[in-house]
């Protein structure tokens, strides 16, 4: 336990240092003002384009904002803030097998599943901090200009989105474990979102898969019930979970 | 009691067959020089040593323990070192040395007063920087107090002094050396040198294998040769000497090398002295490392 803490504190310690805490959050805290802002500013958007617009033959009606746009930005907007996540931390592991910094730690007697959990640990609080943080943060201003009360099942909705962002998490920790370099975690992770994706497209297959749970306008506004959720929830943390177990005996028996 | 014991190791990178049923043994609170060419397969071993590498044959026991890969347990009673050791560059050097002792399971006081102590041996002491803009010779004095924190049987040390300037190289040196109390220590070098300067025993790693190991005044003298050399001051001497003396030969500039029994040492001393011949010295030459490991390889 004494290793896994103070694996945990060196994680945090080189987050804060290298500055990628940061960079994370104010990316973060960008994108939960970017959400309600868009939302805010659509009317004078609009307005401020009729008259070219009409021009095209357009007519443009008084727009009517809610806290659903809000919201519908933030579904918009949310993908980036995990791309984001995911290129700054995709070296957390491959960052140490080419530097060797892990082999010092390894010979000291340190336990690669030790190695393993605190990165994964580290990973998942810093998706759930910074994800939630960008909830908050649009929760607030939708709140304020707003009236979030017309978002059905709104945290169910943001649980669904963060469920993904956990088991992306999840896959990039498998392939941290499985690549030699940063590029080829990026490209594991990233064939395995497109392939949720695509098989997103056949209607049979579209509830069971993780890309499913990023559908959260559907549930907020009401285009969806909850239970819809269910399976892809449950097989989205399944396929987590198991992505986390297999990368322990891949990491045990690495060559470093 | 043997430290460190390897049976039949073997390695294959590819088509490259870098350890041949490798064979081992290294005494308790020995200084083991490791020597081998560039290639020859002495970072496999230690990184075999270490559980970081898988073996294809063969057995390796650390303190009586065997080594699995992959599994970190028996190096617990490893300090290892680097030829080039990296650390994480956003700690300072204190900071790098309390993570080390929380991952060994050492106490916080135990921490404290151990890294203090090691940090004032390699001449860290005070120093609050970040490991990001240390020089390579503070690299390696901090990759030395790492592998001592923990008090470890058994100190890897891979071409330790390869890099480092002369002061360096000898200030390194002689902390192995003062480590030897507490510890047994194994490196790798092919700096005979420095293994001539501080190692008790030695292995020669040719062709995946120890061709040649043991305590160092051991095989010295198995390699010891009646042999002699004699300086003369006057050049015009070498001559008479020569002629008079079938058994000697040439050997440099006013140097003379015999070789034969002490008697044929004492008729030549005879012969100077009776000729009032001036000598600069007169000894019996030690086989050096290089000449061995020459000799080893087959150059």
């Amino acid at each position: 336990m004494r290793a896994f803490l103070a694996c945990i504190r060196k994680e945090g310690l080189e987050l804060l240092r290298s500055g990628r805490l940061l960079i994370l959050l104010l990316i973060f805290v960008f994108l939960g003002i970017l959400s309600p802002a868009t939302a805010k500013i659509t009317p004078w958007l609009l307005e401020t384009m009729a008259d070219s617009l009409a021009g095209s033959g357009i007519t443009v009606h008084a727009v009517n904002i809610t806290a659903l746009d809000s919201w519908m930005q933030f579904f918009k907007n949310i993908p980036l803030g995990l791309i984001a996540f995911i290129l700054l931390e995709s070296g957390i592991f491959t960052g140490e097998y080419q530097s060797g910094t892990l082999i010092l730690s390894l010979t000291k007697g340190l336990d690669r599943r030790t190695v393993l959990l605190s990165k994964a640990v580290m990973l998942c609080a810093l998706w759930t901090l910074c994800y939630w943080l960008c909830f908050g943060i649009t929760y607030a201003y939708s709140a304020i200009y707003w009236d979030n009360a017309v978002a059905r099942h709104l945290l169910l909705s943001a649980v669904c989105w963060w469920l993904f962002g956990l088991w992306v998490t999840a896959l990039t920790v498998f392939f941290s474990a499985v690549a030699k370099n940063g590029t080829a975690v990026l490209a594991g992770t990233g064939v395995c979102v497109l392939v949720s994706v695509m098989l997103g497209m056949l209607p049979k297959l579209k509830a069971y898969l993780p890309s499913f749970l990023t559908d959260g306008y559907s549930l907020v506004s009401g285009f969806a019930a909850p239970r819809e959720f269910l399976p892809a929830a449950l097989i989205t943390l399944a396929l987590g979970i198991l992505a986390l177990a297999f990368s322990f005996p891949v990491f045990s028996k690495r060559q470093l | 009691m043997d430290m460190l014991r390897i049976t039949g190791l073997k390695k294959r990178f590819g088509d490259k067959e870098v350890l041949r049923g490798l064979e081992l043994s290294v005494p308790e609170h020995s200084i083991f020089g490791l020597i081998g060419r560039n290639g020859a397969g002495k970072t496999t071993t230690m990184k075999t040593v270490l559980g970081l590498l898988k073996a294809d044959a063969g057995e390796i026991a650390v303190a009586g323990e065997k080594v699995s890969y992959g599994q970190t347990g028996t190096n617990r009673h490893i300090g290892y070192l680097p030829d080039v050791p990296e650390f994480y560059p956003c700690m300072n050097a204190p900071e790098y040395l309390a993570f080390c002792g929380e991952i060994t399971g050492m106490s916080r006081s135990d921490i404290r007063a151990r890294g203090d102590e090691l940090l004032k041996l390699v001449g860290l002491e005070g120093e609050k920087h970040r490991i990001r803009g240390f020089s390579r010779g503070m690299k390696q004095r901090l990759g030395i107090a790492q592998a001592l924190l923990n008090r470890p049987k058994l100190l890897i040390c891979d071409e330790p002094t390869s890099a480092l300037d002369p002061v360096g190289r000898r200030e390194l040196l002689e902390i192995l050396k003062a480590a030897r109390g507490e510890t047994t220590v194994i490196f790798s070098t092919h700096i005979l040198a420095d293994v001539e300067r501080i190692c008790t025993d030695v292995a020669f790693l040719e062709n995946g294998k120890a061709e040649l190991q043991g305590p160092l005044e051991d095989i010295r003298a198995r390699y010891r040769r009646d042999e002699y050399l004699l300086e003369v001051e006057n050049e015009a001497d070498l001559p008479r000497l020569l002629q008079a003396f079938p058994a000697l030969e040439p050997a440099g500039e006013n140097l003379l090398r015999l070789r034969g029994k002490e008697q044929a040492v004492f008729e030549v001393l005879g012969f100077v002295t009776e000729r009032r011949i001036p000598l600069l010295k007169m000894e019996r030459t030690e086989p050096t490392l290089e000449t061995l490991f020459m000799e080893v390889v087959g150059k």
